[in-house]
């Protein structure tokens, strides 16, 4: 089997949850929403507004930006978004 | 958008809601690397291709489109399972 | 309908090399033949442009029709009449294939050929290509119902099996149908047969499910019939499987196997029994827990409220030794058990804890040592609540098979040994606030009894020839309000 091909197994539990790897909980109330720019080009027009409509609906907004859109995000981007943010939105990829 | 996704798999790990924003061009893309990364479920909400040649208002315009599909991908689901 | 003629072909086949160009030129000249390859697009194309083919022959998909004929070697030619096998030729043999195309009224221009050549195998027989066609027969044929879940390209196998939560924090063997389907070849039970209904959430466990989690812990497939009896015994009521899952207690299943396939399945008895390092002891301890975790869904810090826990509660399995050292036959055996057979005994309980003596030499002296150290099974003035799992070592053992004491005399003096006055069992007596209420306590120097029978002290033989120990196993709550020791015999599958 080839790194790149999927693997089947069989499901050992009884089958009562939906499948694959477990989403987060989705808490009730949402406060603070980390607004992480990919660093595209014009991205950070996208996300200018959408922190201005953030806000507009009662949300606190921590504005990160990544360093580059090629790797995913460094550990102390993901470190700080943890402690400080209930949730998080990524944008805009293209 | 494959690095973003990969964001999005660390941030739901550590048990933080997360979505990613994308143009609808990477509709297909994103659902093939959702499923390769074990997690088809992968909130994602897209806008309407192109973006690169965007103006400053249609940008914005963009914005008010998704935010309230992006805000529904970070807050419990109404219905019950 | 005519007949037809089907040959199965692979690109890596000097004799499909030598028998192809035939059969194509025959096809050209309008016989009825299908021509499939066992091989890849790709190889079949590039072997047909090696020996000059008009048409590519086309890929038998999946080997579905390789696998409905399952020859042995390439070239086969097959004589189909309304679908159904006439006849067939496997290898070259001239005289056999004139013939076997004739009654299908073609004909094949054989001269120049060896007379006879066996062929290749048939990539059916490729061990790996069995498998996985062995485990699509298997779903084809409803053996196997288990959801299919698809592990993506990107993930490491061993990391997903612990990110969808289906492990016990060691890594898990990933289930392939192909695994689990050769794990079913070590029971003669239906797949689909309902050992028990696991707690706490009720969910089934059928023999394939027990086979699932069999193979992601690592489980020899000859132990399969142990772990099936295993899970039998859980998922019974009088074991109270749901109560020891969610109690603080540090309690979990022991598994005591007494018999003789115990030996064949390659368990260890001896030294370090209790120990690790043997793999059916440790893998049939943790399919249990696995069975647990994944078909009953009760996890530490959910529904599993242990305050502590212990590492017995990975897997707590063992053999009994029960050769010329024994003192007495097998638990099982003692409870029912016919006495040529295997059984398990599974017993809710904390994890050993060492009893020393290294000076009795008489049964009298070793049971008084011994019933100091049951006695404080879960607190000293803890009474009736509890039963007790002693695994008498070898050298303990000596003691009791040289002085002719059977199982039943070695209880009944330790039941008596751990009596104590009820004034120093009651609450406040010796500082302790544990204890007895002072209620039931009216004639200080009546005798309290640890156990409630001679018989809550079960006894069971295990260990390595050298050393002066026996080790007790408390129990979790006993009796009516918590669990029961239960035992039930092993199907051995030969």
């Amino acid at each position: 089997m080839t790194a790149l091909e999927t693997l089947e197994i069989l499901d050992p539990t009884a089958e009562v949850d939906p499948e694959g790897r477990p989403l987060a909980g989705r808490p009730p109330d949402l406060r603070t929403i980390a607004l992480v720019d990919i660093r595209k080009p014009r991205g950070d027009v996208f996300l200018d507004e959408l922190e201005r409509l953030l806000r507009e609906r009662g949300h606190e907004v921590q504005r990160t930006a990544k360093p580059t859109f090629t790797k995913p995000a460094p550990a102390d981007v993901r470190k700080e978004i943890a402690t400080r943010c209930d949730a998080v939105i990524e944008a805009l990829a293209d | 958008m494959s690095c973003g996704l990969r964001d999005v798999v660390e941030f739901e790990g550590t048990g933080r809601p997360a979505v990613l924003i994308a143009s609808d061009a990477f509709v297909q893309a994103a659902e093939e690397q959702s499923r390769k990364l074990g997690q088809p479920a992968l909130h994602r909400a897209f806008v309407s291709h192109p973006i690169q040649d965007r103006t400053d208002d249609e940008m914005h315009a963009l914005a008010r489109t998704i935010v309230d599909e992006a805000l529904a991908a970070l807050t419990p689901k109404e219905a019950t399972t | 309908m005519a007949a037809e003629l089907l040959v199965l072909v692979k690109h890596d086949c000097e004799v499909c090399d030598q028998v192809l160009p035939v059969l194509d030129a025959a096809a050209v000249a309008g016989a009825p033949l299908r021509i499939l390859s066992q091989s890849s697009p790709e190889d079949t194309a590039a072997q047909a442009r090696r020996v000059g083919l008009r048409s590519v022959p086309d890929t038998d998909v999946d080997l579905e029709v390789s696998a409905r004929f399952d020859p042995d070697a390439v070239p086969t030619v097959v004589l189909l009449d309304g679908g159904e096998e006439r006849g067939r030729v496997e290898g070259l043999h001239r005289a056999r294939l004139a013939e076997l195309a004739g009654r299908a009224g073609a004909e094949l221009a054989l001269d120049g050929l060896p007379e006879l050549r066996p062929g290749c195998a048939s990539r059916t027989r490729d061990p790996d290509v069995a498998a996985t066609l062995a485990a699509r027969r298997a779903r084809a044929e409803g053996r196997l119902r288990a959801r299919a879940l698809e592990l993506g390209a990107l993930e490491d196998p061993f990391e997903a099996l612990h990110d969808r939560g289906l492990t016990d924090g060691l890594p898990g063997v990933p289930p392939t149908p192909e695994r689990v389907v050769g794990m079913l070849e070590y029971t003669g039970r239906d797949p689909q047969d309902v050992v028990g209904a696991v707690p706490p959430y009720g969910g089934d466990a059928t023999v394939e499910k027990v086979a699932i989690n069999a193979v992601m812990a690592g489980c020899p497939g000859e132990a399969l019939p142990i772990v099936l009896a295993a899970v039998e015994a859980a998922c019974v009521e009088s074991f109270a499987w749901h109560g020891l899952i969610a109690t603080t207690y540090p309690a979990g299943p022991t598994v005591v196997v007494s018999g003789p396939l115990a030996a064949e399945t390659g368990m260890n008895a001896e030294g370090n029994a209790l120990g690790q390092g043997n793999r059916a002891n440790v893998t049939i301890g943790r399919t249990l827990q696995l069975v647990g975790r994944n078909v009953g869904g009760g996890r530490p810090g959910v529904e599993d409220r242990a305050t502590h826990g212990q590492m017995g509660k990975l897997g707590s399995c063992f053999a009994e030794r029960l050769d010329e050292t024994a003192p007495w036959p097998g638990l099982a055996q003692d409870r029912g058990v016919p006495a040529d057979e295997t059984g398990v005994t599974l017993m809710a309980t904390e994890g050993p804890r060492v009893i020393v003596d290294q000076l009795a030499r008489e049964p009298e002296g070793l049971c008084a040592s011994l019933a100091l150290a049951l006695e404080s099974v879960a607190h000293p003035k803890q009474r009736l609540a509890f039963d007790a799992l002693l695994v008498v070592g070898p050298e303990h053992g000596r003691v009791f098979r040289e002085a002719g004491w059977d199982r039943a005399r070695v209880q009944e003096r330790l039941f008596e040994l751990t009596t104590s006055p009820a004034g120093e069992l009651a609450r406040g007596a010796g500082g302790s606030p544990e204890g007895i209420e002072p209620r039931f306590v009216s004639d200080p120097d009546m005798p309290v009894a640890k156990f409630a029978g001679p018989d809550r002290i079960l006894l069971a033989h295990a260990g390595g020839d050298a050393g002066l120990f026996s080790m007790v196993y408390g129990s979790w709550a006993a009796g009516e309000i918590g669990s029961a020791p239960v035992t039930v015999s092993v199907e051995p599958w030969r």
